[in-house]
Parts: C-alpha cells; structure tokens; sequence
C-alpha cells in the first residue's frame, strides 16, 4: 500500500490542502488542534460547556478564511488567534464594560507566591501565577507571550488606548517574574 | 512540597535576585524596555544591556517565564481529551464547502442554450486525487494559473507536491505531470498550455508503529 496517510503530513502541506477545498486535510488540522484550542479556550473562558461552541466556531471562520493565511506553516498560531477573538467576544458579551483603570492597578494577593511556588511543576506554576494575575492583565500577558500580538494589535483587540496596553504589560511582565522567581 | 531537608530542589539560590525590577535596579532600563529589546531580537545591539549583569540577569528572566507560559500551555493542551469524533464531524457537516470552490470554469455547452460550469474547487479535487493516486506523493496545493473562466483560454496548471524518499524524484514528478494532464484533459474543456509540478516538500518516513499524529 502505497498511500501516505494525511495525518502524517505537516500543518503547512495540510492547510494547503484545505485551502484548496480538502476536507479530510482540514479534518486532520481539526484532530491534531482541537486539545490545545480547548486549553488556550479554558484558560480564557473558565470551564464552561462553551468550549466545544468557541472551537467548532475558530474552525468554522478558519475554513472560510484560509485564503487570508499568508504563512501556511503558521496555522496554529493562526488559529489560536481566531479563537482569541472569540473568546474575547465571549467576555464582552458576558459583561457589559469591564473597568480596566480599576484592573489595571490591582495586583496578585499577598499569599500569592506561596501558592505559586506550592506547585507540582513548573507548568503548574505559571497556570496557578496566571490565575494570580488581574484579568487584565493576564489576558494582555497571554496575547503578548503565548500569541504573539504586537502592542498595537492588543490595544486594537481590547479596545484600549495602546498606552494602557503598555502599562498592563508592564504590570504583568514584573507580577509574573516576581511570581515565578522560585522557578528559575 | 519540600523534599527532607526542608528544601524544594527547585529553589533559586538567591532568590532575592529579582526582587528589583525598576530602572534604578537595572543599570537605568525599565524591565519593558528589556522586554522590547528582545522582541527586536537584540539588535541593534545596545552595550548598556549587553554589558549589564543586571540587565542580563532580567532577560533571562523574562525569557523564562515567557517559554514556561507557553509549554504550560501546551501542558494543559495534553489534559485535553482528544477531539470527540461526533463533534469534529458536527463540525465537518457546519463548514461550507462553497466558500473553498473557487471561480466557476465553464465547459463546452453541447447546446446553444446551456452554460453548463464545473467549480474551480472540483477540478482542484480532481488534480489532488490524480495526484495523490501516483506512488510516493501527496499533493500539497495546486491552482490554476489564467482567466479559467474563459472557455478554451490558455491556461497553467500548477501542482506542488511532498513526495516519498526512494524513487527518482523527476521520474516522479513527470508521472504526476503526465497523470493530471490526462486527467484534466479527460474530464474539462480547459485548453492547458503546461502542468507545472513544483516538489516543494518531502513526506516523513511512515515508521511502523508510532502514533501518526506525533508526526509533525
């Protein structure tokens, strides 16, 4: 039997395929995606029963826009970017208005630390010092470090004047390296 | 969590190392400046961060958390139950197969009334399927280069492929050229000038018994 089976190909070669219209390739994009889009969702929204909603929606917009992906390798990166916005649009739809000048100073529990540095690993610090962070905050921190969104492409997500997007990272940058101080 | 000398092995040996992140600590950089300076990948190179141990000491520090905020991503991405096979299908069945069919390519009517058209999407299905039908390859992506909505205007097809390690490469690439010129020719009324077929990729080696999906 000769036949390569697609789920042995690369991202790049599967959103190629997808693009062109191939839907066992985008199945397997699906397959191999779908644990870290739940994570990276759950991490965002809570464990609500709206993690299945969020994802087989990210999927639904990235079909129809695959054209728009001009690195092919990047599809999980891209994704990830999609189902941001959706989860955002979740939050927004959750709560009318957040009060960010109110977020932006608030700052982790004194106990904080302890708990972090309580884990079992290394993986489970960071999570546990991200659930220490004011939302916030954690949420510029996950768009900046995990998904790679420049400054001004946070502020134009959040809808926030560029500066505050600053000063939350900023904020963020120091909580989470104090935070994690114990886990060098 | 301490092991029984009271000491979890993790510690750091100065912990109180970090504990000054303002520019007063940092040789006169705020710890953002730091973090930018990174983000440009250190270039230019500026000597008053690379010949400060406290400057140095903080990039390291943001280069941590920063990789541990991504891997506990990927930690938590293992606790996920694989995809349940009734919602990836729900998914499959939401997708709109339409948005991926591209221009519509006409055919040659048999009569003065018909305008009968096949999908840019279904000649591209047809081109994969030859394509993959031939030993040894997959096709990556193919397109269709000129005005294909046009009856009998010239066009390019374009086929990229991965193709297996073992046989020649160019007796292979021409077994796929001369699979989906026919094909085409059988099956459309596009007037192809070339089949172009670009090898841009290599298939992994199918390893008996390791998790496909591992595979990357």
């Amino acid at each position: 039997m000769h036949h390569q089976s697609l789920a042995e190909l690369d991202d790049a070669v599967l959103a190629g395929r997808s693009s062109d219209g191939d839907v066992r390739a985008f199945e397997v994009l699906i397959r191999r995606h779908t644990p870290l889009l739940r994570a990276y969702a759950r991490r965002t929204l809570g464990s609500t029963d709206e993690l299945d909603d969020v994802v087989q929606e990210t999927f639904i917009t990235a079909w129809d826009r695959l054209d728009s992906l001009e690195d092919l390798a990047r599809v999980k990166s891209w994704l990830m970017r999609i189902l941001s916005r959706k989860c955002l649009d979740r939050i927004r739809a959750r709560r009318i208005h957040d009060d960010v000048t109110e977020l932006e100073v608030a700052a982790p529990a004194d106990d904080a630390p302890d708990r972090v540095a309580e884990a079992r690993s290394r993986e489970d610090a960071v999570e546990r010092a991200l659930a220490e962070l004011p939302e916030a905050q954690r949420r510029c921190w996950i768009m900046k470090e995990v998904l790679e969104y420049r400054y001004d492409e946070i502020a134009a997500e959040l809808d926030l004047p560029p500066s505050t997007v600053r000063g939350l990272l900023s904020r963020a940058r120091k909580n989470m390296i104090r935070l994690m101080e114990g886990w060098r | 969590m301490t092991d029984h000398d009271g000491i979890r092995p993790d510690l750091p040996d100065s912990p109180e190392a970090l504990d000054a992140l303002e520019p007063g600590d940092l040789d006169g950089h705020s710890i953002d400046e730091l973090a930018d300076y990174l983000d440009a990948g250190m270039q230019p190179a500026d000597p008053s961060i690379d010949d400060s141990p406290a400057c140095q000491n903080a990039l390291a520090a943001i280069i941590r958390v920063r990789h541990a905020s991504l891997r506990s991503l990927e930690a938590a991405a293992r606790d996920e139950a694989p995809a349940d096979e009734s919602w990836i299908s729900g998914v499959l069945a939401n997708i709109s197969i339409e948005s991926r069919s591209g221009r519509d390519v006409p055919l040659r009517p048999l009569s003065e009334t018909e305008r009968p058209v096949m999908t840019e999407g279904a000649i591209r299905s047809l081109i994969r399927r030859t394509g993959d039908e031939v030993p040894g390859v997959l096709v990556a992506r193919c397109h269709l280069d000129g005005d294909v909505t046009e009856l009998a205007s010239p066009i390019r097809v374009v086929v990229e492929i991965a193709i297996a390690s073992g046989p020649s490469i160019p007796a292979t690439a021409e077994l796929v050229r001369t699979a989906v010129a026919g094909a085409v020719a059988e099956q459309t009324d596009l007037l192809v000038e070339a089949v172009d077929v670009v090898v841009r990729d290599l298939l992994p080696d199918p390893e008996p018994g390791t998790d496909p999906e591992g595979a990357r």
